[in-house]
């Protein structure tokens, strides 16, 4: 994930803090270590996070013999990096399909919708439950157009804003995942958002814009909503 | 006129031996190889108004974050919290760190003309 500036416009504030935990690597949340961790952050889970510290900035190298977690051995270097703090930083994140983070996965219309308030594809959106979600078009009539979902059944999705009339063949994508609504569930290595879950479930984080693009280059940019530095929870 | 007064620091057995398992710069190591060792890891590096002139970040395959002219960190070359201090990537991670206004605009613009070939 990328850091891509705070919201109320200021500058970035660089902390550096002690590893307590594997899988250090540049992009992810980083959260406060909990009591009896060994050092003062850890990375955060794909489907829950609390006390974030904010985004980790730093790679490990071994060239110099530093490692990426924290070492008991006497004399050896402190794994320490450095994390952007700032609670309202803004984190921008590429939406994907799967653990593994594939590419979203783009859905066909099979029955035209000449109201423009359903789409009718090929594969579920009821389950995960796409509803409060977003649709959007990648080819036909309204190519590059979007509304909010609001109800699902298999696989229909309903819109209220309707679009106009598309037809058996359009192209869409969707994804669980909304402006304003928090939780957004992590790809495995947490360096992705995954748009094939469910709104408002996984990690503490509130989405603040989507970038809705083709299957490879969408994103959503978050802002965190558990962060150590406003509230211990 | 405010005047500052420069106070010596007096280094214990105790506080020398505390500096040394902190993470960071160690008491006596010269700010250029302390530097050397975080770009040598590709560590993100802080440099305030005073010490940046000092790094070449070309040298070294840094790059110097533009979009945000300050940062508010503690200075690797003096280590001192500085609220103006510039911010250095290691390049190859740049772009897996940061997203850029640039980045996002050649975006907007490859979406405008997909949405006009009919297909996004």
């Amino acid at each position: 994930m990328q850091y891509a500036g705070c919201i109320g416009g200021g500058s970035p504030m660089i902390v550096r803090f002690k590893v307590s935990a594997t899988g250090m690597t540049p992009g992810v949340i980083a959260c406060s270590a909990p009591d009896g961790a060994t050092g003062e952050m850890i990375v955060t889970a794909t489907t829950a996070t609390a006390n974030q510290v904010g985004t980790l900035l730093d790679a490990a190298d071994s060239r110099t013999g530093e490692t990426l977690t924290y070492s008991t051995t006497q004399g050896a270097a402190e794994a320490i990096y450095s994390v952007i703090i700032n609670p309202d930083q803004l984190i921008r994140g590429l939406m994907v399909t799967g653990a593994t983070g594939t590419a979203i996965t783009g859905d066909t219309i099979v029955t035209a919708a000449s109201n423009g308030l359903t789409t009718v594809g090929g594969t579920s959106v009821a389950s995960p439950d796409m509803d409060q979600g977003m649709v959007w078009y990648t080819s036909g009539a309204n190519v590059g157009r979007s509304r909010k979902i609001v109800s699902t059944s298999s696989v229909t999705a309903t819109v209220v804003v309707p679009f106009a009339a598309n037809a058996v063949g359009d192209t869409f994508q969707y994804a669980g995942i909304c402006k304003g609504l928090q939780g957004i569930t992590l790809t495995t290595d947490v360096q992705k958002f995954r748009a094939d879950i469910a709104v408002a479930t996984g990690v503490n984080v509130t989405t603040v814009n989507m970038e809705m693009n083709g299957t490879t280059d969408s994103y959503a940019t978050v802002v965190l909503t558990d962060s150590v530095f406003q509230q211990t929870t | 006129m405010s005047q500052t007064i420069l106070i010596k620091q007096q280094w214990t057995p105790k506080t020398f031996l505390r500096s040394q398992i902190t993470g960071g710069k160690k008491k006596g190591r010269a700010a250029g190889g302390w530097i050397a060792d975080l770009a040598a890891s590709k560590r993100v590096i802080t440099l305030c108004p005073p010490c940046t002139p000092k790094f070449n970040p070309a040298r070294v395959g840094y790059r110097k974050e533009k979009e945000f002219p300050t940062c508010h960190a503690v200075c690797d070359g003096c280590s001192v919290m500085d609220q103006y201090c510039s911010m250095y990537i290691y390049e190859e991670l740049y772009s897996t760190v940061r997203s850029t206004a640039d980045e996002r605009r050649a975006l907007a613009k490859s979406r405008e003309q997909r949405i006009k070939r009919g297909y996004l």
